[in-house]
């Protein structure tokens, strides 16, 4: 069975609002009133992107932004009714869709990086029971659940009107909500990456983590690991990324 | 949390308001209105501020991505998200708009129902299982618009009415719209507003709109509420009652002061309802 024609025009309506200037105009539709139409609509899409990717924007220039805007409007199906996800479907189409667009090597990574920090500041997880000045070295450490971790080919947290790499360098960050409700974010290293990996896996206190690092990296000196260990572990408790030990 | 029904006069939660509203909610404002669109699944500072006011004031559910009209199948799972927010919070209202909002993906806005039998039926199914899901009735809002698509078989008001008794649905009257459709497409605002089924009538809206240098009004919930569309409120009163009605306002928020001066009006129209019916 065909579709209806209500749904007909529809369809020809759609797909008018997502390519008006290759698309016909649907018939006994008067040119100005699909002009507000299409107005409104992207202006919508673009406020919620202009909102959650500003260095992106800066960076390729309002032309360029546009033009990828349409073309994300245009041949992006978003399947989220929240309003806040329409960020989080354009860093899918940057990865996931065909873009003709020439874009720079890093800017799925820039847009992933700026998007992370409104996914952070409205991430839904309440807090697990902890003790805040347990033994980390001793007891299972209990992390921040309202975080991410951005494992990044670009140094995208560099990145900006003053700084456009030419060449890769691996970045890790942690980016966490800390017991303000501000989003911060942190730099790592590969071993701290690791660190942290395993405490969110499964329940582990600082000494196993530490230990484990020890025998992945070969490393002679346990001792000198437990000190580094407890370091990091007290600083990421001190800055909110840390919550402290299971009860 | 227990339920808390919306009466009176109220306004719109947004972010901007938030904090003014903290440090005093205004005498007149009774209840607030939000998009669990926008509100729904979020956790920190913004679940903890909408959880402030929901503690302490009625909330109506007032929806924006659920396509009623749309081709694209029901999002049974956004209804569900829905019901538990509501819950949630106490809310035992939920509306939505008369409009469709996307084809196989969201398009992000409220678009113009064909006006013809198999749209309305097809509406009216989508309508029933919502409401089987929510386990309520459903307000539906009438619509701004500004194409009216090609091929109608019968007018808005017919097509609405015509919903909500098949639907077996409330009606959330939006005299803003009428105002702006009435101007936009030269018919008679209150013969429109008495064509309508107002006696199934849950819920009022009332808002600013833009007008365009050629004359066209743009409903943008972006400037103050003008007279005409003061006067039609009061006629929907007239004929309805006080029914909760709020005030929206989504672009160029000004100081609650001057927002609250509003939700004053409507409560001193609600009011005047009132003694006259008594009298």
């Amino acid at each position: 069975m065909s579709a209806p024609d209500f749904q007909a025009f529809q369809q020809a309506f759609a797909r008018h609002i997502r390519d008006p200037h290759h698309t016909p105009r649907p018939a006994g539709v008067p040119a100005r009133r699909m002009a507000v139409y299409n107005e409104l609509l992207f202006n919508n899409i673009t406020g919620f992107l202009d909102a959650c990717f500003p260095v992106c924007r800066k960076l390729i220039g309002e032309t360029r932004w546009r033009r990828l805007n349409r073309a994300f409007y245009r041949d992006w199906r978003s399947h989220t009714p929240w309003f806040r996800e329409i960020p989080r479907e354009f860093i899918r189409y940057l990865n996931e869709g065909v873009i003709r667009q020439p874009l720079p090597a890093w800017f799925a990574e820039l847009a992933h990086y700026e998007w992370a920090e409104l996914a952070v500041d409205t991430m839904d997880c309440p807090i697990p029971g902890h003790d805040p000045a347990g033994d980390l070295m001793r007891q299972p450490v209990v992390l921040n659940p309202a975080r991410l971790v951005l494992a990044c080919v670009w140094p995208v947290h560099r990145i900006g009107p003053e700084y456009r790499p030419r060449k890769p360098q691996t970045t890790q960050l942690v980016v966490y909500r800390d017991a303000d409700e501000r989003v911060r974010f942190v730099a790592i290293n590969p071993v701290t990456a690791r660190l942290l990996g395993m405490l969110a896996t499964a329940p582990t206190t600082g000494i196993e983590a530490c230990l484990q690092i020890c025998v992945e990296l070969h490393h002679s000196d346990p001792q000198q690991l437990l000190v580094f260990g407890r370091g990091i572990l007290d600083d990421f408790r001190a800055q909110g990324l840390i919550l402290g030990t299971q009860r | 949390m227990n339920a808390r029904p919306a009466s009176g006069a109220g306004l719109g939660f947004r972010r901007e308001l938030i904090e003014p509203l903290k440090a005093g909610v205004p005498e007149a404002v009774r209840f607030f209105e939000l998009a669990p669109e926008n509100w729904a699944g979020l956790g920190g500072k913004s679940a903890r501020d909408v959880r402030h006011f929901s503690e302490r004031y009625p909330f109506v559910c007032h929806g924006l991505s659920l396509s009623l009209g749309g081709p694209a199948p029901l999002d049974e799972a956004l209804l569900r998200r829905i019901k538990s927010f509501m819950t949630e919070h106490g809310m035992t209202l939920y509306t939505e708009h008369l409009s469709w909002s996307g084809d196989d993906g969201h398009l992000y806005d409220l678009l113009p129902i064909p006006l013809t039998e198999k749209a309305a039926k097809w509406t009216v199914d989508r309508i029933s299982r919502a409401q089987d899901i929510l386990g309520m009735r459903i307000g539906i809002e009438n619509a701004s618009y500004y194409v009216a698509p090609p091929g109608a078989e019968m007018s808005e008001g017919e097509f609405i009415s015509a919903i909500v008794r098949e639907g077996d649905c409330l009606l959330h009257l939006d005299v803003n719209n009428i105002y702006v459709n009435s101007r936009n497409f030269g018919f008679d605002a209150l013969a429109f507003l008495d064509a309508l089924p107002l006696e199934r009538t849950a819920y009022v809206h009332v808002a600013g709109h833009y007008v365009e240098p050629d004359g066209l009004l743009i409903d943008t919930h972006g400037a103050e509420v003008v007279d005409p569309v003061w006067s039609l409120l009061e006629a929907a009163y007239q004929r309805i009652g006080p029914v909760p009605t709020c005030l929206e306002r989504d672009f160029n928020i000004p100081d609650l002061q001057q927002l609250t001066a509003e939700v004053e009006i409507i409560a001193r129209l609600q009011t005047a309802t009132r003694q006259q019916k008594a009298a």
